[in-house]
């Protein structure tokens, strides 16, 4: 004999599911909603890191008016959606589905090169975004560097090149540091997508006359489209808030030629002792990106749709 | 009963042990040069004069140090002791994060043996910090090169500065006068232009004679020192890679000041004590560098520059105030510079004076005994941080193009004005 199941009533389910959902919000709250809040009431107040004790005072949105009015500041936000951002995002996917793949070739298989380049690839990605800054500083060094020992050899140039110094490399210099340290991460997960494809469809289409580039095209890209976009959007978030490798290649420098609101934030927050305006710049940034990340979400959730 | 007893002496260790422990003092100090193994072995020495007390050593880099310590204070954190700029303990004083120490020096004999006391006192008239390691910046150069381009006697005035550095290039092929000339927060061009603007009678904030403070100059003396120094990039007897080195003691100037690829540079004795060295290794049997010093060029009867230094300070929030007193006692005693910290000059006149100053450095001796305060610059209402900053961009802008000359000094003492008001 079974027992009858008792029923819940609707409100007892809700108040169950909420109960169950609880610690969750809550940490949630805590972790996520507080410091966010915060950071919005911040960036309304005069709040300076030498009157930390005492708080800032309500000053609405004046520290939005300095930043947005500022010349500057429309200077900065290029820098960073374009260079830092576009630039490096673009560059990353393109290299990074050109090394996936050779990886997945079965050229390198007969070559038994395969395990080993994998390997390879991930010494850059294990390396720390200060050891890779590092390393490339000293590597573009004009005097004792060895790019510019290497070109100056090669005859590519007949001076010493002041990469990090000169309007014309500085930007592109720190394009390729990023692009060093952080391919490793696009190229595997691109080659796990092309690994997802079922080799049957390329056979398939092989056999019904379609080349190397058409089966990329038609088989190959529609599959691995999901994983790019996904993709595509995460690499815009980490690099878009990126403070690391401007800070440590250039600290904003030449001039004020790379600077990015992460580097503004600092320089705002711990330069010149004003939070408040940091928090601003903060929140201008947090807005951006996810305004953004909606709009990607509902385009990309359309496209999949149809 | 054998249980009962090694109860019994479990229980007595265990008093023993807390009673120990509750009378043990942790202090930290941080420090932030370089030296820290040798600040180290002057602790143990410190623990071994004062059994009661442990202190761990915490190390962190100048560019950081003021903030990290200012957001930890604000929470009741931080280490006991510190290692601050001469400048930061009027702003730290204010913010609430120091401990005033004027009990202390009153019972320690006052603060009349200090150097740059002024630096060390808040705007609320009290003693925040004590005066611990004093320095000044010097024009360094290598007497060979000089030699070899004809030079006889180093150049007094910023113009003859000039000629020289471009005579040397032309002459020997190497770097005339290479200096710091990267745009970073804390760089080094912010203390070679005061140099220039001090030396031509024109500080970059001086105090109203009525009270307040405003600007000492206007856009044509900052635009003219833009100008002058760009001018060694565009003649090319400073190459155009200092652009990109912030740091008075960069690899770029130490290496090249030691290999004999550079003739002329600018900086603290710490930095051509380390030049003198990487001579010296290169050199075994060579004898003394072909380094010497000589004061900052001026239009004006003396040479101006800025007293450097650090002071040692006591955390707001510390537990044992009296142990943190004896830590600074200790470390601002003779042994530290003589034993130790010997890359330093201390900052206390009666301990000073018994120091000589070796062979190729009595242009430190010379240009310290002129040495003016940042004075207004640090009473003032601009954090120095925020002008130090402002003027690094501003020169590093119209030295890469990206402003005109006109533009970047404009933009300048806009920052400066505006905070001044």
């Amino acid at each position: 004999m079974t027992l009858p199941a008792r029923r819940r009533t609707p409100r007892a389910d809700r108040i169950f599911v909420a109960l169950m959902l609880a610690p969750s919000l809550l940490i949630l709250a805590a972790f996520y909603l507080y410091p966010i809040l915060s950071n919005v009431w911040f960036s309304l107040t005069d709040l300076s890191l030498l009157k930390l004790r005492r708080g800032g005072s309500y000053i609405g949105l004046a520290n939005y008016a300095e930043a947005l009015g500022g010349a500057d500041f429309w200077r900065v936000v290029w820098n960073t959606a374009f260079w830092l951002t576009a630039v490096s995002v673009v560059v990353r996917l393109l290299l990074g589905m050109a090394l996936a793949l050779l990886l997945h070739s079965q050229a390198l298989l007969r070559l038994r090169l395969r395990t080993l380049m994998r390997l390879a690839l991930l010494v850059p990605w294990a390396t720390p975004p200060i050891v890779a800054v590092a390393v490339w500083r000293w590597l573009l060094n004009p005097q004792a560097g060895g790019v510019n020992r290497a070109l100056l050899w090669l005859g590519v140039i007949d001076q010493p090149v002041a990469f990090l110094a000169s309007t014309a490399t500085v930007w592109p210099a720190i394009v390729l540091i990023l692009l060093w340290n952080t391919l490793p991460v696009v190229t595997l997960t691109l080659l796990a997508a092309l690994q997802s494809v079922p080799q049957e469809l390329g056979e398939a289409a092989a056999l019904d006359g379609a080349g190397g580039v058409r089966i990329f095209r038609h088989v190959t890209l529609p599959h691995i489209m999901p994983t790019i976009a996904i993709l595509s959007m995460l690499m815009v978030f980490w690099t878009f808030n990126n403070f690391a490798y401007v800070w440590l290649a250039t600290g904003a420098g030449p001039g004020r030629y790379t600077d990015v609101l992460a580097t503004e934030v600092y320089l705002r927050g711990f330069v010149d002792f004003n939070l408040g305006s940091s928090a601003a710049i903060g929140v201008i940034m947090a807005i951006t990106m996810g305004t953004f990340g909606l709009i990607y979400v509902r385009v990309l959730g359309r496209r999949v749709t149809s | 009963m054998h249980l009962v007893r090694a109860l019994r002496a479990t229980l007595v260790a265990l008093a023993l042990a807390c009673g120990i422990t509750a009378h043990a003092t942790e202090l930290t100090f941080r420090f932030n040069d370089p030296d820290v193994t040798q600040i180290r072995a002057a602790l143990d020495v410190f623990e071994q004069q004062n059994p009661g007390i442990h202190v761990k050593l915490e190390q962190m880099g100048w560019g950081d140090a003021m903030s990290q310590f200012l957001r930890e204070a604000a929470v009741g954190t931080g280490p006991d002791v510190l290692h601050v700029a001469f400048v930061w303990p009027k702003d730290m004083g204010a913010a609430g994060a120091l401990l005033p120490l004027d009990k202390y020096m009153a019972a320690s004999g006052g603060s009349g043996d200090y150097i740059a006391m002024d630096l060390a006192t808040g705007r609320d008239g009290h003693v925040y910090a004590v005066p611990w390691t004093v320095d000044c910046w010097t024009m360094v150069y290598r007497t060979d090169l000089l030699q070899q381009a004809g030079i006889t006697t180093f150049p007094k005035t910023w113009e003859e500065l000039r000629a020289a550095s471009l005579k040397i290039h032309q002459v020997t092929g190497k770097t005339g006068f290479g200096f710091p000339a990267g745009s970073a927060a804390s760089n080094g061009i912010w203390f070679l232009v005061n140099y220039y603007w001090w030396n031509h009678g024109k500080p970059l904030v001086v105090n109203k004679p009525g009270g307040g403070f405003s600007a000492g100059l206007d856009q044509t003396d900052i635009a003219g020192a833009i100008r002058y120094f760009d001018d060694y990039f565009k003649q090319g007897d400073t190459p155009r890679s200092m652009l990109s080195v912030s740091n008075w003691g960069d690899p770029a100037i130490i290496e090249a000041m030691a290999s004999g690829q550079q003739a002329i540079g600018i900086m603290p004795p710490a930095n051509f004590k380390q030049i003198a060295a990487a001579w010296r290794a290169r050199n075994p049997n060579g004898g003394d560098p072909p380094l010497t010093t000589a004061e900052v060029p001026t239009e004006l009867a003396t040479s101006v520059v800025n007293v450097g230094g650090r002071s040692l300070a006591i955390n707001a929030n510390t537990k044992d105030p009296d142990a943190a007193w004896k830590l600074v006692q200790f470390l601002e005693s003779k042994p530290i510079f003589t034993d130790y910290y010997t890359s330093q000059l201390p900052a206390r006149k009666s301990v000073l004076s018994t120091l000589k100053f070796p062979p190729g450095m009595q242009g430190y001796a010379q240009q310290l005994a002129t040495a003016r305060s940042w004075g207004p610059y640090a009473d003032g209402p601009i954090p120095i941080n925020t002008m130090w900053n402002a003027t690094g961009r501003a020169f590093g802008s119209a030295f890469i193009g990206e402003l005109s000359v006109d533009q970047a000094s404009e933009q300048l003492l806009s920052v400066i004005t505006k905070g001044l008001q």
